[in-house]
């Protein structure tokens, strides 16, 4: 009928994202090339990074493909619905890299109507240890693309600021860090390290205790309703939006709602029987959750107890 | 395709032999894995002389480099020369068919079937059946096994002598002393009996049959089993209720739930095969009994062939027979034979008729209606058109649509959206006015469902129910209530309501889209959030076909111009498109 395709530079990318919707990885030189993309744009995002509302605020992913769909299957279809989705792409499920390949494309496409933030995983040497060079290992071969998205989580944001008001990050607090403009001033393209501001801020955890504690991670701190409420009031903040930690809800007040914590994985590692949940931020700032149940897997039929294949 | 074998041929290829004899396995793994390609750069001559007396001799590797070569050398006949030189390839796979794993095992049965299917009938004869016999006869049981697998490739190839021979070795094989030998047998028995004439397997492998089944493994006997619905369509039916029913009917008894739990799963085929009568006369007391298993894994099996088995029965023997213990099965204990049941219970109602449904079914549907566990809610629903075509709506309405509408508002969306999926069935079967009163409002409530899957659905839905009740009736009952949630203070919901002006727009008149919903959208080009002036551009972009140019320039275009100045990107972006779009048309 037309006679001649609209003019759109993005169609490959948008082929790439059907492709990825369906689970299937890209090829290793389209995954080079779309970090490399994603690299330009993270580049320019800054340590606290403002998002607007409206946007849904979502937790730990964690390779759990069929989960994500689910997620937008109850949250809405990006770009239509905004997302600000809180880090840990990859490791313990069985599509880490479709996972995070998806997202970056998404980012690449649609930079203004989704954020990534960095999680704890999205470091060389978690994911050495938890499954994602394993699976890139296994599905390409080679540990190239491990490389390609491990040099591309260095440029990730370290945290979102929605409206100024809800402060969003992967772990938690600081002792070192009192302003957000001592975030905005840490020099973040680099790996994970082990202690320090930039380690805090995605290992930490709230805890029931006032003041700073020892983290049984072995990394980060934990902190107190005193210090979340401190900070909270220094920068002018309502919320401190974090995931990190499992919670079998879905998501979890804290600090007398000075702390949320939003978990996106359900059922997660396929076993821990947990809700998952995303948190809506509306026009007006008001905050609605919803939680919701791991995706029907497929090939599965109901049935409690299967005929093994053979009894030796 | 050529190409790229041209371009990988030089180097790569260099590498990947190489790669062949890496002390990583995983590099192995990745150059077996390309063992085509290998070939292909070798040629035909090279890859029969150097690659495949390499792989012959590299044979004691990691097991899944192994699976690998098994697989790779089931497609192997073109590179080493096409059919006549296939018989190359049965060497490598003949040691890959007797090494101690398993799959390794199975998938080189699976090539050595593969390569036979194409081989000429004198390769067969002169190299496929002496390696069969090899194998029967070998000395170490993972031989014999993959063994029992190349029978039936081999036999409908065969000259009359050798096929003679080959049953003489299946007997055997059936007979071996290693159970896990006697299991292969019993498991390739159907597959076999099917390539041999009928009274062959009425000679020859019947007997075989009756001894597996009792053997004293029941490992076996259930393997055995599992053949019984081929090995019936193999046999005439004077056999199978001479041979075939008693070890059935004993099965269907045995004290192994396993054995028990396959005679269910064969129930199918088998009554199938023996036909209606001989199934009314003979198995209907097995299968009660089936159903009425203590374990609960027999009952999922029994009760997901209802009503497969009843297509078999007379209404009056379902009624006696099959109805009271359905009625049971729905109070289940377990929610897994009760979804079984759920998946198949509602095409009980073609085969019974209308009043028998009415009289013992639609208790039993509004029971599983209302069961605590989803999955049966939802089994029941998907198949409510069933049950519509044998009551009438008219019923239906009265006697599940409260249920329905109970539904309706379930806490799992699934539900929520295999009920909203069925709405435009029962538009269509309620009429306009019934609906009206007793669906629309729930329509309308859909499109403001937290889940977003539910809300694109219920714009699906009202699309269809426009289509089924013509323009007046949508301008009426649709249009001006879709229109209201436009105030909606949440974007993901105004959104909403923009896809359901694009799907409703090619079914109302051109006046009312003019008149009442396109103002609805170009006062959404000023929302405050980017994503929902996107979509206006978006909706613009489809609807501008169905109205006239002048409306496409003087509304829409200006619209969409506006949008295209716009600050955000991909406002701009899709504004541009639909724009670009427009012009097509007006260019037509």
């Amino acid at each position: 009928m037309a006679t001649s395709q609209p003019d759109n530079p993005y169609r490959d990318l948008d082929e790439q994202i059907a492709r990825l919707m369906k689970c299937q990885p890209l090829p290793e030189e389209s995954v080079k090339a779309l970090c490399e993309k994603a690299k330009e744009i993270l580049v320019q995002e800054i340590n606290v990074q403002p998002v607007r509302c409206p946007v849904t605020v979502c937790g730990d992913i964690h390779g759990q493909f069929q989960d994500l769909l689910e997620l937008f299957k109850i949250g809405g279809n990006s770009p239509d619905t905004n997302y600000l989705f809180m880090g840990d792409y990859v490791d313990r499920g069985y599509h880490s890299v479709e996972t995070v390949t998806l997202l970056v494309a998404l980012k690449v496409r649609y930079r203004d109507r989704i954020t990534i933030l960095r999680g704890n995983h999205e470091s060389r040497q978690i994911t050495q240890v938890y499954g994602f060079y394993d699976e890139c290992l296994r599905k390409y071969g080679n540990a190239d693309v491990w490389k390609y998205f491990t040099d591309l989580f260095d440029y990730l944001p370290l945290t979102g600021l929605v409206e100024g008001k809800i402060f969003c990050l992967h772990g938690g607090l600081s002792p070192t860090l009192d302003t957000l403009d001592h975030i905005r001033g840490l020099d973040r393209v680099q790996e994970v390290p082990h202690e320090g501001p930039m380690c805090d801020l995605l290992w930490s955890d709230p805890d029931d205790r006032g003041g700073w504690g020892i983290s049984p991670r072995g990394a980060g701190y934990t902190f107190g309703q005193d210090i979340s409420e401190q900070f909270n009031h220094t920068n002018g903040l309502d919320l401190i939006s974090r995931a990190h930690q499992l919670v079998m809800e879905g998501y979890n007040w804290s600090h007398d709602q000075n702390v949320v914590t939003v978990f996106s994985a359900p059922n997660y590692c396929y076993r821990c029987g947990n809700l998952a949940a995303i948190m809506e931020v509306s026009e007006g700032m008001a905050k609605s959750f919803q939680k919701f149940e791991p995706a029907p897997r497929r090939g599965e039929p109901e049935v409690s107890r299967r005929t093994p294949d053979y009894f030796l | 395709m050529a190409n790229n074998a041209g371009d990988d041929q030089y180097l790569p290829i260099a590498i990947l032999i190489d790669e062949l004899k890496n002390d990583d396995a995983l590099r192995r793994l990745n150059s077996i894995q390309r063992l085509g390609t290998i070939a292909l750069a070798l040629g035909e001559e090279r890859t029969r002389s150097e690659l495949l007396p390499f792989l012959i001799e590299n044979n004691d590797d990691e097991d899944e480099v192994l699976l690998a070569m098994s697989e790779e050398l089931g497609k192997f006949v073109p590179y080493v020369g096409g059919p006549s030189f296939g018989h190359t390839l049965l060497q490598p796979l003949e040691q890959l068919s007797q090494v101690e794993e398993t799959v390794v095992r199975d998938k080189a049965v699976e090539s050595l079937c593969k390569v036979a299917e194409q081989l000429p009938n004198s390769s067969i004869g002169e190299h496929f059946l002496p390696l069969i016999k090899r194998l029967s006869q070998g000395e170490w049981f993972t031989s014999r096994v993959s063994a029992c697998g190349l029978f039936a490739v081999a036999y409908t190839r065969s000259t009359a002598a050798q096929q003679t021979e080959l049953r003489q070795l299946y007997t055997q094989l059936c007979h071996d002393e290693t159970p896990m030998v006697r299991r292969a047998a019993a498991q390739k028995l159907g597959p076999f009996a099917a390539v041999l004439d009928r009274d062959a397997v009425s000679r020859d492998l019947l007997p075989l049959f009756t001894d597996l089944t009792s053997d004293d493994q029941d490992s076996v006997r259930l393997l055995a089993v599992e053949s019984c619905g081929a090995f019936a369509a193999a046999l005439s039916k004077d056999d199978c209720s001479a041979s075939l029913l008693p070890v059935v009917q004993k099965f269907a008894q045995d004290k192994s739930w396993r054995v028990r739990y396959n005679v269910a799963a064969q129930m199918v085929p088998l009554c199938e095969a023996l036909g209606p009568e001989m199934t009314r006369a003979e198995l209907v007391p097995a299968y009660i009994r089936l159903l009425e298993d203590s374990e609960a894994e027999v009952r999922i099996a029994a009760a997901g062939k209802v009503s497969a088995f009843s297509r078999m029965l007379t209404p009056p023997l379902i009624v006696s027979q099959v109805v009271p213990r359905v009625k049971e099965l729905a109070n289940d204990s377990s929610q897994f034979v009760r979804a079984a049941l759920a998946g198949v219970v509602m095409e009980l109602a073609p085969q019974l008729g209308k009043q028998p449904t009415i009289e013992h079914l639609v208790p039993v549907f509004l029971n599983l209606l209302r069961d605590p566990y989803p999955d049966v809610r939802l089994n029941v629903i998907s198949k409510l058109d069933q049950v519509n075509q044998v009551i009438g709506i008219e019923l239906l309405a009265q006697s599940l649509l409260p249920a329905i509408e109970e539904l309706a508002e379930d806490k799992h969306w699934r539900v929520r959206l295999a009920i909203l999926e069925h709405i435009p069935l029962l538009a269509n079967q309620l009429g306009a006015e019934f609906f009206q009163e007793k669906l629309g409002p729930q329509c309308m409530r859909w499109l403001e469902d937290q889940v977003a899957s539910i809300r694109e659905a219920a714009t699906k839905t009202l699309q269809k129910i426009a289509q089924e009740f013509g323009p007046e009736w949508a301008k009426e009952h649709l249009v001006p209530q879709v229109l209201g949630m436009i105030k909606n203070p949440h974007y993901l919901y105004r959104m909403t309501v923009l896809v359901a002006i694009s799907s409703l727009a090619s079914f109302v008149s051109q006046e009312v889209f003019v008149s009442s919903m396109l103002p609805v959208l170009v006062s959404c080009a000023k929302d405050r959030v980017p994503n929902v002036k996107f979509n206006v551009a978006k909706v613009l972009e489809r609807v501008a076909p169905l109205v006239d140019a002048s409306v496409v320039s003087q509304t829409i275009k200006p619209c969409l111009a506006e949008l295209s100045e716009d600050g955000d990107a991909d406002v701009q972006f899709y504004a541009r498109q639909a724009l670009y779009a427009c012009d097509n048309i007006q260019m037509q």
